[in-house]
């Protein structure tokens, strides 16, 4: 029975701990992968401290963690205080429920909500952009707030209520009564209060998503956005380190909740001296989170200069680590030297195209300048969501060649400037993988490899690979043509190991799966991470998918002109070049690509798979990349798609 | 001597209930003055509101001479010693005790002295850095009594000090207590439902019932001259029956004519007769103003007390001489022992021990402390 207790125990902490315990060895993995542990290596921490935008979002965080839980603290204390004092059982009942209601309310809809409330009182004042630093500090408090009530409320409740009668009575105005008496009374419910709210705040990030503004980005958001290209290990040991943070804030709650209980079990002698020491400590630790609190907020309420937003996917603009060129910071200083003016680069991330077309179409944020990709300009332009572009700003046009110009989704090249763009291809494992099958999209469905190939778990995605097979038009709104892709995918079904997104990674890097198709780029960050049994290969089948993400305006922006500015800059030739490296996508650059000692770097396979030799890109482009289909189309290709994935 | 304090038709009600009606009294220089009741007679919301921590719907506080109505508790010349102590917990003994004096920014050695001194008085030398928490209940009792004074107020407050100490310690406690208010000079208002604690301490009782003062006057008064029969049921015990008054001196009450001591009432007026159950003498049958039936006989060491039935009321006697149960004995009454009373609202509410019994007496007094 002891035993079986025992290893009960040990199960449920396994559960607990083992997550934690992979983030903590993976982070001080030499290696880029999950999948091989190539030996004990610091190196992911000197990349995260080199990583400005992200030591940035680190920053952000703890501004608003700071801020957020001293204001909520006070506040709530404030409010218990006031809660205690009512003598109406039924109004304090309700309160108390009220108070509640925020806890218990899914993030989601707390998020939601105030993103509404933020626009609409916004709209009301005709602010440009109602979401920002402060309505993600208000929503913060909001969601601070009930818990910071739940641990002082009872603790005033348990405290004698004579205590603050009796400073009174010797002498004590109400407030220095309540200062004196009660304040050292409940201090250790505040206390825990002030944790909570910090640490609540901290890993907060589906209320900030919703409420965060320009370029004021905190650390959990940059995480999710970084999906586009993979969490790098550099984040394992952010977590890493924040965890400790969090365990050592944690252990010295608990000293202080400790000195409560010895207090009330009248322990004498002993456990006083202890008593006043935890007591020393705790209020060390609050004055020093208030100081650096106060620091944080000058630094950020520092002097305004001319500012411009910048909204970017993640992990898609060279950002000083590794050596490279930190693209936003250069940018800053050369326009100060060039113009003589400060500029501030507010640079926000998102994960997809959808996020960011939510985001802007809800009209709470601002930016300058947006980098979507094809089939989204497209719909934006639908909705007269850009700008058109004033290309005398822009004279480094010049460097796009006309094979990257007359795109279908901006065929006059009036709205966009192409930043970069990707082939579609075929990888696989050459150790499980013959040479000779490696041909075509017949891999994908060769009967050899059962159980080893990986499908797109995206129905568009996953359709085009049939129709490319079967040369058949993506775009078609003919039923009869996805019918067939249809029949085709239910053929290779038997086949597929499984349907996959980011999976991918980890899967064909471990040698998991032997067979998918995906970005070129996206390769090279794969074969990077490959275990040692694993050789992976690349190559183009005859027709493919293309895909293109370039620089616009769209039609909130601040300031033009500046926007057209900072595009002309990412055209000229260093940081161009800098960001092709640093993103490892094919540049439209012909300052890139002409660069010897960037084609030199890159090598000649690389060359071979990034830039492959075709005729003409914008013919090939215009006739096999995706456009935006008709809703009719659209819902009668996810019914096919759920009878596939339903069987 | 000099008046203190006035309360000047004071009334009060929480949430339509009233708690005050019409409340007059007087409080002295020097005065040991207690409130007595039962628990919900108004007792402690008077004591709040000469603190301060209540104000009066109508009338006023008066101190020394000046209206106090509007004083917040923390300008008034009067401390309180809180029926919980509420002590400081987060303060040593020496620090709560000190507390009123930094409040006024007395001088370090100052303080000093002044507390050592205070803690001398309530015998607590030695405790300084005692933590308040780690003390028993009668130290605690003292810290808090030593606090309320070291500022030397005109008045100290008590509510209830004694409530929560066993019964040997609050014997030694109301000694002490009435030793420091001699010895400091101050005028001590003390609350309690406890009679006997009444009035062993007090220079004056105040006899409070249902929000209203019942009668005030010295303990031997009270106890020898009841207003009503509330009063006379409450402080000791009384068998209250009623009679007629047939002229001056003469009375008639249980089929008996007798003499005493009281006049001035009118021809044939009802009252209330008060007989204290150790004022009556125990004779044979035949030669008794009065025959009854023993009923119970209860040994309580000093004396027994035994309950008496006379055509139907229930008599309580405390006699030293031993009868047995269904015993037919004789009373006899002197006229000093019989008291007359006016006919109030509490007539024949109180005074006959038909359904009296010792547990439950004391049962009912458990509920009463509990209440406050």
């Amino acid at each position: 029975m002891k035993t079986a207790s025992k290893i009960y125990t040990g199960i449920i902490m396994l559960f607990l701990f083992a997550p934690i315990i992979i983030l903590l060895i993976f982070s001080f993995n030499e290696a880029k992968s999950l999948s091989v542990y190539s030996g004990f290596s610091l190196n992911w921490y000197k990349e995260l401290f080199k990583d400005a935008e992200t030591l940035n979002a680190v920053r952000n965080t703890l501004v608003l963690a700071v801020s957020a839980s001293l204001i909520s603290t006070v506040m709530g204390t404030a409010a218990a205080v006031g809660i205690n004092k009512l003598r109406n059982k039924y109004l304090r009942m309700t309160l108390d429920t009220v108070t509640n209601i925020p806890m218990i309310n899914p993030d989601i809809i707390t998020g939601i909500s105030l993103m509404l409330m933020f626009v609409f009182v916004g709209r009301l004042f005709g602010a440009a952009t109602s979401l920002s630093f402060w309505t993600m500090l208000i929503a913060h408090i909001t969601f601070c707030l009930p818990y910071v009530i739940l641990q002082v409320l009872p603790k005033l409740q348990q405290m004698d209520s004579s205590l603050p009668e009796a400073a009174m009575d010797l002498g004590c105005t109400p407030l220095r009564a309540f200062f004196k008496v009660e304040v050292p009374e409940i201090m250790p419910g505040i206390v825990t209060g002030l944790i909570m709210a910090f640490t609540l705040s901290l890993d907060d990030f589906v209320i900030s998503y919703f409420t965060s503004g320009n370029g004021f980005e905190t650390l959990p958001i940059r995480i999710y956005n970084m999906t586009k290209k993979t969490v790098t290990p550099k984040m394992y040991a952010l977590a890493t380190i924040i965890f400790f943070v969090i365990l050592a804030l944690l252990i010295l709650n608990n000293l202080v909740d400790d000195e409560a209980v010895a207090k009330s079990a009248k322990t004498k002698a002993a456990a006083k001296k202890e008593h006043s020491r935890t007591r020393k400590i705790a209020v060390g630790i609050i004055g020093g989170v208030l100081a650096v609190g106060c620091v944080f907020i000058l630094v950020f309420s520092g002097s305004r200069t001319l500012e411009l937003n910048v909204y970017n996917w993640g992990e898609y603009i060279s950002d000083g680590s590794d050596d490279s060129l930190d693209t936003v910071k250069a940018f800053e200083e050369w326009y100060e030297e060039t113009y003589g003016q400060k500029v501030k680069v507010n640079y926000s991330t998102y994960a997809s195209n959808e996020d960011m077309y939510a985001k802007l179409s809800s009209g709470a944020v601002s930016f300058d300048l947006v980098i979507p990709s094809d089939y989204m300009i497209a719909r934006m332009l639908n909705e007269d969501m850009l700008l058109p572009l004033d290309f005398d700003n822009i004279p480094n046009y010049k460097y796009i060649s006309e094979d990257f110009r007359g795109l279908y989704y901006d065929p006059d090249d009036i709205y966009t400037v192409p930043y970069t763009y990707g082939v579609i291809g075929i990888m696989y494992n050459a150790n499980v993988v013959d040479e000779a099958d490696a041909t075509g999209w017949e891999l994908l469905w060769n009967e050899k490899y059962a159980g080893d190939i990986l499908q797109f778990n995206n129905s568009r995605d996953a359709f085009a690979t049939a129709q490319y097979k079967l040369d058949l038009d993506i775009n078609s709104t003919d039923h009869a043509n996805w019918d067939r892709a249809l029949e085709e995918l239910k053929a290779q079904r038997p086949l597929v190991k499984s349907y996959v997104m980011d999976e991918i990674y980890n899967m064909m890097e471990s040698g998991e799966a032997a067979i998918a198709a995906y970005y070129a780029g996206d390769y090279f960050t794969m074969v990077d991470a490959q275990a040692e049994d694993v050789d992976l290969r690349f190559y183009y089948p005859d027709h493919t998918n293309y895909f293109v993400d370039a620089m616009c305006i769209p039609s909130c922006c601040q300031n033009k002109e500046l926007a057209e500015i900072f595009i002309n800059y990412m055209l000229s030739p260093e940081p161009a070049i800098a960001n092709a490296e640093y993103i490892y996508y094919a540049c439209p650059n012909s300052a890139v690509y002409e660069d010897e000692g960037y084609m030199e770097d890159l090598g000649e396979e690389a060359i071979a798979i990034l830039y492959p030799e075709m005729e003409s890109f914008r013919e090939l482009y215009n006739k096999y990349a995706y456009r935006n289909l008709d809703n009719e189309t659209l819902s009668y290709i996810n019914t096919l798609w759920e009878t596939l994935k339903i069987g | 001597m000099r008046k203190i304090i006035e309360l000047k038709n004071i009334t009060k009600a929480y949430d339509g209930q009233v708690v005050l009606d019409n409340i007059n009294l007087d409080i002295y220089d020097n005065e040991f003055l207690t409130l007595l009741g039962p628990s919900g007679c108004g007792k402690t919301t008077t004591l709040r509101l000469i603190g301060g921590f209540e104000s009066a719907d109508a009338g006023d506080v008066i101190f020394l001479g000046e209206n106090i109505n509007d004083v917040p508790p923390y300008k008034r010349n009067v401390n309180t010693v809180f029926q919980r102590y509420a002590l400081f917990p987060h303060l040593n003994v020496f620090e709560n005790v000190a507390f009123p004096l930094r409040e006024k920014k007395v001088p370090r050695d100052e303080i000093e002295q002044k507390v050592q001194d205070m803690l001398a008085l309530v015998a607590l030398t030695g405790f300084e850095n005692r933590s308040v928490t780690s003390l028993s209940g009668g130290q605690q009792q003292r810290v808090a009594i030593a606090r309320a004074l070291i500022s030397r107020p005109k008045v100290l407050l008590l509510d209830e000090p004694l409530a929560a100490l066993d019964l040997k310690l609050r014997k030694d406690m109301q000694a002490e207590l009435k030793k420091i208010q001699k010895a400091t000079g101050i005028t001590f208002v003390f609350v309690t439902h406890d009679q006997e604690e009444a009035l062993s301490m007090s220079d004056t009782v105040v006899v409070m019932s249902e929000g209203r003062i019942q009668q005030i006057g010295t303990p031997v008064d009270i106890y020898n001259e009841p207003e009503n029969a509330f009063v006379a049921d409450f402080i000791g015990e009384s068998n209250i029956l009623d009679g007629v008054m047939l002229s001056d001196y003469r009375v008639a009450f249980s089929g008996h004519v007798f003499d005493c001591v009281d006049s001035g009432f009118s021809k044939r007026e009802a009252v209330d007769v008060v007989v204290r159950p150790e004022d009556v003498d125990i004779v044979a049958e035949d030669k008794g103003m009065l025959k009854g039936v023993v009923t119970s006989v209860t040994f309580l060491g000093v004396h027994y007390e035994i309950i008496v039935d006379i055509n139907g009321f229930k008599w309580m006697i405390q006699t030293t001489d031993f009868v047995d149960v269904d015993e037919h004995i004789g009373l006899y009454i002197e006229p000093d022992a019989i008291h007359i009373m006016k006919k109030s609202e509490y007539s024949g509410l109180y005074g006959d021990y038909s359904s009296f019994s010792n547990e439950l007496d004391e049962l009912s007094d458990a509920e009463s402390e509990s209440e406050e």
